[in-house]
Formats: C-alpha cells, sequence, structure tokens
C-alpha cells in the first residue's frame, strides 16, 4: 500500500473536517473588501483596457491587410469608392488638441459609443465571413475574436468609467454612456456595406479608441508610459 | 486669322526647339512625424524643355473641396508640408500634383493617404553611451531621448525604440528591442575594442525612423575577475585533495601493494629458504636432489644380453648393442676349436665367432668395442681375427673372447681376464640358477667344422656359440616353462657351471638330467635354438627330433628355416640348405645362441 502514514493522517484529517451540511456555494473574490484580495487599481484598469485596445486593433489591421492583399490587387485606392461608415455620425476628435480638448467624460463617452456602435456590425462581419467561401477559417476565426474583444472592450471601459466616477473623476454629464445605442451598419444609401468596407471602417474606429483610451490615461493616471 | 498664325508660329517655334508638356509627376510618399502634420513629397516627370510649376491638389474623403497645397516650402522643393491645421486624422486624403508648363498640364496619379497610418517620427536624440563598472564586469549603458517632436507625454504617440551595436570590423549590427524605455545595457561586449552604437524608434503602428549618428563606446581592457568562481573552485579543489590524501592513507597498504608489487620468491619443491637462509647449502641442494635420477644402469649388466649376429654375407661386426638386427655371426677362433677352451669361452665365445670367418674384413672388427678387438687372435684357419693377442685365452691364437657383440656404450671390459659372471650382465642371471658348465668341445667341434666350412661365412659360426646358450632370458630372471614344446615354446636354459676357462655350460631347465657334465655330448645338453623371437628370445628346441634349427639366424631376425636334415648330434652337415643369415647353426643343429643375445 503505497500512502505513507502523513498522507493517510491527512486524508483522515480533510474527512473529519467535511462538513456533511454544508452546501457549496459560490462567493466574491473580494467580497471581504480591499484586506482580501488585490483590487486592481485605475492605472492597472487602464492598462488592461489599452493592451486591449492594442490587440483589437491588430487583429482589425491583420484581417484588413489579408483582405486587401487578396481580394483588392489595387493598392493606390484607385476606383475605391467608399461608403461613409456608419459611424461616422459619431464626432470624433481628429486631431490631437481636438482630442486634448475634450473632456475625459466625452471621451470616455466617444469611446464607448464606438465601442457600442461596433458590436453588432462585427457580429455581422464574423458571420458573414464564417459563411463565405473565400476567407479561410482563419480570418473568420480572427473577424470573431476581434468582435468579441470589442465587446471585451467595452465592457472594460465601462468599468473604467465606473471607477473613474467612483474616483470622483468623472463628472455626472455622462449622457453618453446611456446614449450608447447600438447602430445598424447602414451607409447613407441604406445598403449594407460589404465586408472589406466594414474592416476598412473598423481598423480606423480601433485606431481611434486606443488612441483616445491612451490620451484618457496619460491625463488622469500619468505615469511611466506617459 | 492673325491669332493662329500666331499661335501656330509659337507652336512650330516650340516643335523646332523640342519642348513638349510636362512629363507625368509622381508623388513618392507622405509621412508625418507626429501624427500631427505631415508633408507629402512628389517627383517631377520631365519638365518638356520648359519650366514647369507644380502644384498639390487634395480634397478630403467624402468631399469635393479641393484645396491646394498650403506650404510648398517648408519641407525643399517639390514637397508639400500640412501644418496641423490642415491635418486631420482618422481622414483620407486624396492628393495630386499637377505639373504645369507652357506647353500644358500633367497630373499624377491620386494617392490617398490616412495620416494615421504614415506616421514615421524622427531619429532619437541624445545617444549617450556609458561604460559602467561592476562586480561581474563593465557594460555599456546606453541612454537616448525622444525625438522632440513627438508627443509621447500626452499619450498621443507611444514609440518603441531599438538600438544596434557593433565594432568597427563587423559586418553584422546586433539589434536590442528597447521597448518603450529609453536606455539600454549592453553586456558581454568585448574588452579593449571600440563599438558604434545607434538608435531608432517607430510608433506602435507607423514606421521606423531613421538611424541616429553613430555613438562611438570604447570598451576598458579588463580581465574578467570573477572572484567567487574560483573561490569556490579552490575550496572544492582543496577538499577533493584532502579526501584523496585520506582514503590514500586508509589504503595505504593496497596501494602498496599496487605500486610495488612483491617480488615472487623462489618457488621451487623441496627448496627451504631457512636452510638457504642459515647457510647449509649443501643441505639445502641435497634436498633437491631426486635419488634415483639420472637413473644409473650397470651397463655391465647389459652387456651380456647384447648378441651379435653375423650376416654371411655381410661381414660387419655389429658391435653397438642396439643393432642387432644386424647380421652377424660370430666365429670363433678355430685354432681352438678342439680344445674345447676358449671357444665356450663367454668372453671369447662370440667374439671369436664374430670375428673368425671374416674375410678380410678387418677394419670391421673395430667395431667391436675395445673388448672384441682384444679378444681376437687370428688363426690361421680362423676367419676371426684381430683378435688382441693381449688376452690370456688368445695365447692360444684362439679368440677366447666374446665377441663384441656387447657393444655396450661402455667401454668393454676384457672379459678374459674376468669370471663369467661380472662381465656379462645378463649372465648372471643365468649363472644364478646353477653353476655353468660349458662344453667346450662342441664348440671346438663346431668351430672346426664351421671354419672351414664355411669360408664365405663370416661370424656365422660365432652362431654357433649360441648352442650353449639355450636361451638366453634376456630379460632378466624368467621363469624357465619347463615342458615347452620343442617347436614353438620358449625353453629355458641354466648355467650349469662356468669352467675355468670362462665357458657357460648350459642346460635346459627341464632337462631331468641335469649334472654337471663335461661331456661334450650335446644331446641331452644342448638343445637346438629354433628361433629367435622379435624380444630376442631364443626359442629352442629339444633334440628329440633331429631336426636341426635353423642355420643362420640372426641376433634378431633369425628367421627360422625347416631344419630339412636330421641333424647328427656331432656333425654338422652344414651347407645343405642353410645359407643364410642368422644364427649359425652347429653341424647338430644347434645354434650358437651367444649371437642372439640382444644388444642394447
Amino acid at each position: 500500500f503505497g500512502l505513507s502514514l502523513p498522507a493517510v493522517a491527512v486524508l483522515l484529517v480533510a474527512l473529519l473536517c467535511l462538513d456533511p451540511h454544508g452546501r457549496v456555494g459560490s462567493a466574491p473574490i473580494c467580497a471581504h473588501g480591499p484586506s482580501g484580495c488585490h483590487i486592481p487599481s485605475l492605472a492597472d484598469l487602464f492598462d488592461r483596457v489599452i493592451q486591449h485596445s492594442a490587440r483589437m486593433h491588430s487583429l482589425s489591421n491583420d484581417l484588413h491587410s489579408e483582405f486587401e492583399q487578396y481580394f483588392l490587387p489595387s493598392k493606390n485606392h484607385i476606383g475605391k469608392i467608399y461608403r461613409k461608415c456608419h459611424t461616422s455620425n459619431i464626432l470624433t476628435p481628429n486631431g490631437k488638441d481636438n482630442a486634448q480638448k475634450l473632456a475625459r467624460e466625452e471621451l470616455t463617452e466617444v469611446i464607448l459609443k464606438l465601442l457600442m456602435a461596433w458590436r453588432d456590425p462585427l457580429f455581422q462581419l464574423h458571420q458573414s465571413m464564417a459563411h463565405q467561401q473565400d476567407f479561410n477559417s482563419f480570418s473568420s476565426n480572427k473577424a470573431l475574436e476581434m468582435g468579441d474583444m470589442a465587446h471585451e472592450l467595452r465592457k472594460g471601459v465601462e468599468k473604467v468609467a465606473e471607477k473613474m466616477r467612483v474616483l470622483g473623476m468623472l463628472g455626472n454629464s455622462v449622457t453618453g454612456l446611456s446614449a450608447a445605442e447600438a447602430m445598424l451598419p447602414l451607409s447613407d444609401s441604406g445598403e449594407a456595406m460589404s465586408d472589406y468596407e466594414l474592416l476598412y471602417c473598423f481598423r480606423r474606429d480601433s485606431n481611434k479608441v486606443q488612441n483616445y483610451l491612451k490620451i484618457l490615461k496619460c491625463r488622469i493616471v500619468p505615469e511611466h508610459d506617459c | 486669322m492673325m491669332l493662329n498664325s500666331i499661335m501656330y508660329s509659337k507652336w512650330a517655334q516650340y516643335m523646332f526647339i523640342g519642348v513638349s508638356a510636362p512629363g507625368k509627376p509622381k508623388l513618392t510618399s507622405c509621412r508625418s512625424p507626429e501624427k500631427e502634420t505631415f508633408t507629402c513629397w512628389w517627383e517631377p516627370g520631365e519638365d518638356g524643355g520648359l519650366p514647369t510649376t507644380y502644384a498639390l491638389y487634395y480634397h478630403l474623403e467624402n468631399s469635393e473641396t479641393v484645396y491646394e497645397c498650403p506650404d510648398y516650402k517648408t519641407a525643399g522643393n517639390n514637397s508639400c508640408f500640412f501644418n496641423k491645421n490642415d491635418t486631420s486624422l482618422w481622414v483620407n486624403y486624396n492628393i495630386t500634383v499637377v505639373a504645369t508648363n507652357a506647353l500644358g498640364k500633367n497630373i499624377s496619379e491620386p494617392v490617398e493617404v490616412d495620416v494615421a497610418y504614415i506616421v514615421q517620427p524622427n531619429t532619437p536624440e541624445n545617444v549617450t553611451a556609458v561604460v559602467v563598472d561592476e562586480d561581474q564586469g563593465p557594460f555599456v549603458r546606453v541612454s537616448w531621448e525622444k525625438p522632440r517632436t513627438a508627443d509621447t507625454r500626452s499619450g498621443w504617440i507611444t514609440l518603441l525604440y531599438q538600438l544596434r551595436v557593433k565594432q568597427q570590423k563587423d559586418k553584422e549590427w546586433e539589434e536590442y528591442n528597447a521597448g518603450m524605455q529609453k536606455y539600454y545595457n549592453v553586456f558581454s561586449l568585448h574588452p579593449d575594442t571600440e563599438f558604434m552604437v545607434q538608435v531608432r524608434c517607430k510608433p506602435d503602428h507607423g514606421f521606423w525612423s531613421e538611424w541616429t549618428q553613430t555613438t562611438y563606446i570604447k570598451m576598458p581592457d579588463y580581465i574578467p575577475r570573477q572572484r567567487s568562481l574560483w573561490i569556490i573552485i579552490t575550496i572544492f579543489s582543496v577538499f577533493i585533495v584532502l579526501i584523496l590524501t585520506w582514503t590514500l592513507n586508509v589504503k595505504r597498504n593496497s596501494v602498496k601493494l599496487c605500486l610495488l608489487p612483491p617480488v615472487p620468491g623462489p618457488k621451487i619443491k623441496g627448496f627451504d629458504k631457512q636452510l638457504l637462509k642459515s647457510g647449509k647449502t649443501e643441505e639445502v641442494f641435497n634436498s633437491l636432489v631426486i635419488q634415483g635420477f639420472p637413473p644409473t644402469i650397470d651397463y655391465d649388466d647389459l652387456l651380456v644380453e647384447y648378441l651379435e649376429v653375423y650376416d654371411n654375407e655381410e661381414q660387419e661386426l655389429v658391435l653397438d648393442g642396439k643393432d642387432l638386427s644386424e647380421d652377424c655371426i660370430k666365429s670363433k677362433s678355430p685354432s681352438d676349436c678342439d680344445s674345447g677352451r676358449g671357444s665356450c669361452d663367454s668372453r671369447t665365445l662370440l667374439l671369436e665367432k664374430c670375428m673368425v670367418g671374416r674375410k678380410g674384413s678387418g677394419s670391421d672388427q673395430h667395431q667391436y668395442s675395445q673388448h672384441g678387438e682384444t679378444s681376437w687372435a687370428s688363426t690361421e684357419s680362423s676367419e676371426c681375427q684381430g683378435l688382441e693377442p693381449g688376452s690370456p685365452e688368445s695365447s692360444d691364437g684362439r679368440v677366447k673372447t666374446w665377441p663384441v657383440v656387447f657393444s655396450s656404450p661402455q667401454p668393454h671390459h676384457h672379459y678374459q681376464a674376468e669370471t663369467v659372471k661380472p662381465v656379462y650382465h645378463s649372465v648372471p642371471e643365468i649363472l644364478n640358477h646353477s653353476s655353468p658348465h660349458i662344453m667346450p668341445t662342441n664348440y671346438h667341434h663346431l668351430h672346426h667344422q664351421d671354419i672351414p666350412q664355411q669360408e664365405g661365412r663370416h661370424g656365422k659360426p660365432a652362431c654357433r656359440h649360441s648352442q650353449s646358450y639355450n636361451h638366453f632370458n634376456l630379460d632378466g630372471l624368467n621363469t624357465p616353462a619347463p615342458g615347452v614344446s620343442p617347436s614353438r615354446s620358449l625353453e629355458y636354459v641354466e648355467v650349469q657351471r662356468v669352467n675355468p676357462e670362462n665357458m657357460l655350460l648350459l642346460r635346459p631347465l627341464s632337462d631331468p638330467n641335469r649334472e654337471p657334465e663335461g661331456s661334450d655330448y650335446a644331446g641331452e645338453d644342448y638343445s637346438k635354438v629354433k628361433e629367435v623371437t622379435s624380444n630376442n628370445i631364443l626359442l629352442l628346441r629339444r633334440d628329440t627330433s633331429h631336426h636341426c634349427v635353423d642355420d643362420y639366424s640372426q641376433a634378431s631376425q633369425c628367421t627360422t628355416q625347416q631344419p630339412p636334415h636330421p641333424c647328427k648330434p656331432v656333425i654338422y652337415q652344414s651347407n645343405s640348405g642353410m645359407p643364410q643369415e642368422g644364427m649359425r647353426v652347429m653341424g647338430n643343429g644347434y645354434v650358437d645362441s651367444t649371437v642372439l643375445m640382444p644388444s642394447y
């Protein structure tokens, strides 16, 4: 019998300590306050969110490059007629000065609006890529992951906003949060956008998000990275 | 009309000169160093020989408003600089360049530009490299600053840095990624060499900047002082040495055994070292002596056993004891055949027989060992020659010594002077039985008869002497077998006596009429030799059937021949059909068995 004496003793103790009437339940990890576990700071939250957005943007960049390489040989973008991105309605700062002029609440709101606006179109994009034979499974998986990331990022930014609000950094004028609504990726003409157009638009928007988050972070928690 | 002609003339004028409208310009690149402004450069086409002007026009996406480049100067020739106010991110710019000269214009291909993706920062600044000395050894710490224009502080732009190092002589650079930090420690550089360092940067999405100017740094000449390692090695080796010493000390006996193996001592059986040490060498070596080695043979004993048988054809007297096979019939000197002396002399018997009858084979006589020669004496009728007159018996002219059949290795003695007993070793065995008595008369008789008849026979008569030996028990002490059939059995004889003339008188052991008699009647006392077996045993036959034994038989090869003729005990008719080697058969068929003695 291979068990040694200490192992047997441990087993006995464990058996004795088992509460036959105990219920198994779940408890929040940090239920007992800061002493219980480590609560991430705002800086940590921002770092996580920024990393997330960077990852998302790289995915969109890859997908767009693949699309452009295999399906659109023209590299000079001649003949490309871009319809407006469905998110062009959202006013976004197009320069550093403009971005810095925005209040942090507005900036946060813009981020959230953007992310929210892309929730459904990304899902559609994945759907259409998966169904088409042209795309390999790897690209459709990327699209799927990208959609999930956008979702996660939105959640994260919401948490950051929540945190900031808690910390008193954000004012009450966060109307953007409630007003964020899903938008249908419809162009002006009402036609659905093609996959390429979606990818093109999303690449841009993810870059915006990343940039805005960085500005926000360096404005709120200026640390070594800024 | 006039205008047309002017225009035509102008055109013609240009035609002659070779000018044309400008070529198509081409936008080469647009770059933004800090994501706030950007610049576009174009490449002019052929100017067509005329001064050409270039203009850059752009419009934003989803807008038809065309704007012209606000600044052609800041960025140099054939460039257009867009300042902050004119730069919008995440918006596509559709830019074209138009070349215009007197003859026409040309429009470049449009280029779509999104400023956010054409960021190429300036090179990092203030690259410094410092040698830092530490315990592990010196290393180089390279530090730099961000390009001035890049605003990383607000987070607007994020730069990643990269540096590269090489020696002057190296071909390849060694690159290191420094991430977002503005310093880097370079280790493992060769001492006493100069290194070149360069740095560049890149935004998270954009292009790499140019490399900075080379910064030179010289590594000092140092010896890697890995002190701690040496200390550990020293302690470890000392420890090992101590352990080895202690082990050797413990096992010193085995080590000594291994290094200095013991010298093996003498291993001689019976050798006593203690005796040797005590100095009594005699005793030491005596113990080594094996008794009875080498085996000493009393050669005198062997002498008697030698037989020499003459071959009547051959005249050689083989005195060698080994040559039993040789035919040698020793004949006795005929001179004394009558006297009965000497012929049966044990000493002279064989020798006489051997020597007599030899035709001039005196040269062979020396084959006899000393003994034989001395004992031969030449007689007028005897063919035995060369007997030494010095022998007492030879004074008669007779050979009295045995032929040196007994050519034993030992020098032959003069048997003359000796009694039979000591001379012939084998004889004593026979003599033990009884006193020998030899009837010499037969010899004489035989001898005489032999000689004239056998001129050609040399030494054959000697074989006759063998009749005095009925049987030589050459092996020694064979017990006689009484009642042996005369034809094939062994018959043992015994020597009755030895007469003063050293003649053996034999008689068969089975002979009931055992009495010493000097009668020369050989009928009862003598037996015929039937044959000589291979082991040198004379097979004697009783003289009952009056069958003669074979005439001649050699000592060892005496062939048995039928006795064809009835033998009279006295007269040997000889020749009647027995001309062969081997034993000389006496007249009555008796064989001088003396020659049948084997020789050693």
